[in-house]
């Protein structure tokens, strides 16, 4: 067994490629953070056949299903599509990750730097991001602090640090719980929208292990969850430099340029993401 | 539409990119500010610098006790090398911060705005 390692889910739907993002991401963890990426897929035959599987550790399968959740994928402010959204085997990292210490990581987060190797010789056996920034300034982003109105800490399950302790055995279990149970947590946690989010189990998972209370349970990541939501568009990739059009404030369909240098971005607009993929690979 | 206005609309759209471009430049900035000894993470920043600076102006050179960002304690053997190697990491991310921050107020378009954060 490798002692560390970064752990992807890509389980594709009938549009956006997770695993082609999943490939694009591996080699950038093998070259910023120099670890081992093992993917977990549903689609063995797709990855097999159109990609370098060398960049893989190890390859977990996982058998295809579709999931219940539908949601609402957006192509920046004026195009969208309601696309099936396979969300529900993060709970699972725990049992399938192959490392004794594992980052897990969606698919759309562009590692653009080595900060997350520091989380490694972290003394938290469990640390996820906490505070985050929007790219757009402009935008509300209180569903980002607090799960609802009246609730507890939103905590992003887009990067989770874990060690295979007993403790967060039972952490990833809890997890596993309230998402078999969500029609009740999301009554007692009060959450407004109907879609299972990793984010908002997560949250309710750290909320309760805490005591229901703030306190430790949890470390954070190492700087800020930075972010673009679906409706901006990435327009250009060049290893650690990336360049967005941010939608601009009530003007629809209209944006404002900016970009990044040696900074890691949770990018939300997954077709914006394949079409710059699809230029660099 | 009124060439003044035009005009005014064009500074806009670019005072949006700039503060923007600012905001992130503070974000790497800050990035670059972490410092991690023996497991524990800092944020390097003006008051632990001067705290540092203190205990060690007062004779506490070894095995110092700090609180991490996290509030873990962690036992510091040597404060000096440390409060060195933190002395480092501000002047590196500073002195980078003020070059790009520098470069970016010098741009007059927003492709160019862009393009400088290289």
């Amino acid at each position: 067994m490798s002692n560390k390692g970064v752990l992807l889910f890509a389980r594709n739907n009938s549009t956006i490629d997770y695993v082609k993002q999943a490939v694009f991401l591996a080699n950038r963890i093998k070259k910023y953070l120099n670890v081992p990426t093992s993917i977990v897929t549903d689609s063995i035959n797709y990855l097999n056949d159109n990609f370098d599987i060398s960049v893989f550790d190890q390859i977990i399968p996982v058998e295809y299903e579709n999931s219940m959740n539908n949601r609402r994928y957006s192509d920046g402010a004026l195009h969208n599509m309601v696309l099936n959204f396979k969300n529900d085997m993060r709970s699972k990292a725990f049992s399938l990750s192959p490392y004794d210490e594992t980052i897990v990581m969606d698919t759309d987060y562009i590692v653009s730097n080595d900060l997350l190797k520091n989380c490694f010789n972290s003394y938290n056996d469990l640390q996820l991001y906490k505070q985050s920034e929007d790219l757009a300034s402009y935008r509300d982003t209180y569903e980002f602090k607090y799960v609802s109105d009246s609730s507890i800490d939103f905590y992003w399950a887009t990067v989770v640090f874990f060690r295979k302790t007993p403790t967060n055995k039972i952490f990833f279990e809890l997890i596993d719980h309230i998402s078999e149970n969500w029609t009740h947590y999301r009554s007692v946690y009060q959450i407004d929208p109907l879609l299972f989010r990793n984010d908002y189990a997560f949250s309710i998972a750290i909320h309760i292990m805490n005591g229901f209370a703030d306190s430790g349970f949890v470390g954070e990541l190492p700087g800020k969850m930075l972010y673009t939501t679906d409706q901006d568009l990435i327009i250009d990739l060049k290893n650690d430099k990336m360049k967005f059009l941010v939608q601009k404030e009530k003007h629809l369909g209209e944006y404002t340029a900016l970009s990044t240098n040696g900074q890691s971005i949770h990018v939300m607009n997954k077709f914006s993401l394949g079409r710059i993929i699809n230029e660099a690979l | 539409m009124d060439e003044r206005l035009e005009k005014a609309l064009k500074i806009g759209n670019l005072m949006i990119t700039l503060n923007d471009q600012k905001r992130l430049l503070k974000e790497r900035f800050l990035e670059n500010l972490i410092y991690y000894k023996n497991g524990s993470q800092f944020n390097i920043n003006k008051e632990m610098l001067t705290f540092v600076n203190m205990l060690l102006s007062q004779g506490h050179e070894t095995d110092v006790v700090l609180i991490d960002d996290n509030s873990i304690p962690v036992k510091i053997e040597d404060l000096s090398e440390f409060y060195e190697n933190i002395l480092d990491l501000y002047f590196s991310a500073s002195n980078d911060y003020l070059l790009k921050y520098n470069e970016l107020k010098k741009q007059r378009t927003v492709e160019r705005m862009i393009d400088c954060n290289e």
